[in-house]
């Protein structure tokens, strides 16, 4: 191992001063900044007429982002997104935390339903995003209720792993403290359960981003779905790759929301 | 200790010889379990009865049924057979009438040690109001001699640590009878006797009934008014030996005095076979 780590410093005076550089917080910096430089000035650059066509160039791109900003249709294409999302997710997240919960306490209802809740959940939602346009049309409604769906199986499963992880010699100890069967839930169960609640409502995030997507491609008239739908429609490469670039500032930021949301959850439960 | 002689009646001079009132009675009572491919007998039926305010300690060989014995009482498990009473009444549910510390401490993770200690008094059959309870979990946490820990989670205590939150936590509230099983089986030599100084004094003071399940013989011979010996499983009392020390006790120094040496080596000689059997199984 020391031997490879070696080697190169030997070799060359000056790549190893660069190894040095790249190594420091800003020269790593640098080297991103450049590496896209390059890139983005090939891709402006390089393409002939024909190419140009399919492929637009990354100038045109950006003009095409801001006339979105100047006449608003970004906001608002942007807000039908997160809207549909959010909605979708809070419906989801609150009715899966409150039948995990009923189920976990009625194991035997839940014994009853759980081969067709294991067959709901292995079910892709997705495939019911047409059924949906089809009963509620294709406005926000269809997306609400594919993302709705999604996130309520995902936050049913891990309420319910987490009640059934409950240990029941901590529920014992309380009721022979006196407990009535709510304290028991409200002292035990409950917080028991958080961080398994927490973990589901942590990776539906995504599965709510993509599926609003998703439904929006499928059958729309507002979102940023919608506009990549429409612009490639249309043959108008600059609108689809704006659009695209949209969404990946979007991820970028859910990403970074969710990370910061991590770290403090697991700063403040101080174990 | 000296002794005060004063001049008032008899009767009230001399309180105890109160009639023994019984407190917990097993009658008969077996139980097996069923695991998987087989059927395992843990506790033969056994006959035992545990006056009110009677301390009594249950030792045996790992596996005997001590445990089994304590959530018997407790109404967490009902017996195969025969049929454990508790004031005369039937356990046929959660016994709400005992404070219970088990082996494994069964401390909420998320909660400090203080809050965990205080969980009882946050009770509604028991609601106290919360400047009292800040008195009670302070002076409890002081008892146990774990001031300075109050802020601390479960995880980030030693298992000593642990056992002693556990141990304030039942005692807080004052159950009648105070179940426990090998309470001190984690505390260091010189720990331990403290805690077993404190729990005397703390049953006494508030007459409580224990049934103290322990691997130790002269710790059970250090607190206990009966020493219960068990034989290896199926479980079975053996021998039932009252200890006729006088009361208070010294934890510290009773160990070293003839009386207490003489037990030992008898409840020894009972026991030591059992052992031997209890592990070349």
């Amino acid at each position: 191992m020391s031997e490879a780590v070696r080697l190169p410093a030997l070799s060359d005076g000056s790549s190893a001063a660069f190894a040095r550089f790249l190594a420091t917080t800003t020269g790593r910096s640098l080297a991103r900044l450049l590496l896209v430089l390059i890139l983005l000035a090939m891709w402006q650059v390089l393409p002939n007429r024909g190419l140009r066509f399919w492929m637009s160039g990354p100038l045109d791109i950006v003009v095409r982002l801001w006339s979105w900003v100047l006449d608003g249709s970004l906001w608002e294409n942007l807000g039908a997104t997160l809207l549909a999302m959010v909605l979708g997710y809070l419906i989801g997240t609150g009715i899966g935390i409150a039948l995990g919960l009923l189920f976990g306490l009625m194991p035997r209802v839940y014994r009853v339903l759980s081969p067709y809740i294991a067959a709901l959940y292995a079910m892709p939602k997705i495939a019911l995003a047409p059924l949906f346009v089809i009963v509620l049309g294709i406005g926000i409604q269809s997306k609400v209720a594919l993302v709705a769906i999604t996130v309520f199986f995902l936050v049913l499963n891990s309420t319910l792993d987490g009640v059934r992880n409950v240990d029941r010699d901590l529920a014992r100890t309380l009721s022979l403290m006196g407990a009535t069967r709510f304290e028991v839930i409200g002292k035990v169960l409950v917080p028991a359960t958080l961080p398994w609640i927490f973990t589901g409502m942590r990776i539906s995030v995504r599965y709510a981003f993509t599926n609003t997507l998703l439904a929006e491609l499928i059958a729309s008239n507002s979102g940023i779905g919608f506009m990549i739908e429409y612009y490639s429609g249309i043959f108008d490469a600059t609108g689809t790759y704006a659009a695209i670039l949209v969404l990946v500032i979007m991820s970028v930021g859910l990403t970074e929301l969710l990370t910061q949301v991590e770290a403090r959850m697991s700063r403040g439960r101080g174990q | 200790m000296p002794r005060v002689e004063l001049a008032v009646p008899a009767d009230i001079a001399e309180p105890a010889p109160a009639p023994r009132a019984e407190k917990i009675r097993l009658a008969g009572v077996g139980k097996r379990f069923v695991t998987r491919d087989r059927e395992v007998e843990a506790l033969q039926p056994i006959d035992l009865t545990i006056d009110a305010h009677e301390f009594v300690a249950l030792v045996g060989p790992s596996g005997c049924g001590k445990s089994t014995i304590l959530n018997l009482i407790a109404g967490l498990l009902q017996p195969s057979s025969g049929v454990v009473s508790y004031d005369g009444g039937t356990v046929a549910g959660p016994n709400r009438r005992v404070g219970y510390m088990t082996q494994k401490d069964t401390l909420l993770p998320w909660r400090t040690a203080a809050d965990n200690v205080r969980i009882a008094l946050e009770l509604k059959c028991r609601a106290v109001p919360r400047s009292e309870a800040d008195a009670r979990v302070a002076q409890i946490i002081d008892l146990v001699g774990l001031t300075g820990f109050e802020r601390h989670y479960p995880a980030e205590l030693s298992g000593g640590m642990r056992k002693r939150v556990g141990l304030a936590r039942t005692l807080i509230y004052e159950p009648e009878t105070l179940l426990m099983d090998e309470p001190f089986g984690a505390l260091d030599a010189q720990l331990k006797l403290l805690m077993l100084d404190q729990l005397q004094e703390l049953t006494r003071q508030r007459r409580m009934t224990v049934v103290f399940v322990t691997h130790d013989l002269g710790e059970a011979i250090t607190l206990a008014d009966r020493v219960v010996v068990f034989s290896a499983r199926p479980g079975r009392i053996r021998t039932i030996r009252t200890v006729d020390l006088p009361r208070p006790r010294d934890v510290f120094r009773i160990r070293f005095t003839e009386a207490f040496a003489h037990l030992h080596e008898e409840l020894w000689d009972e026991l030591k076979d059992e052992v031997a059997r209890g592990t070349d199984v």
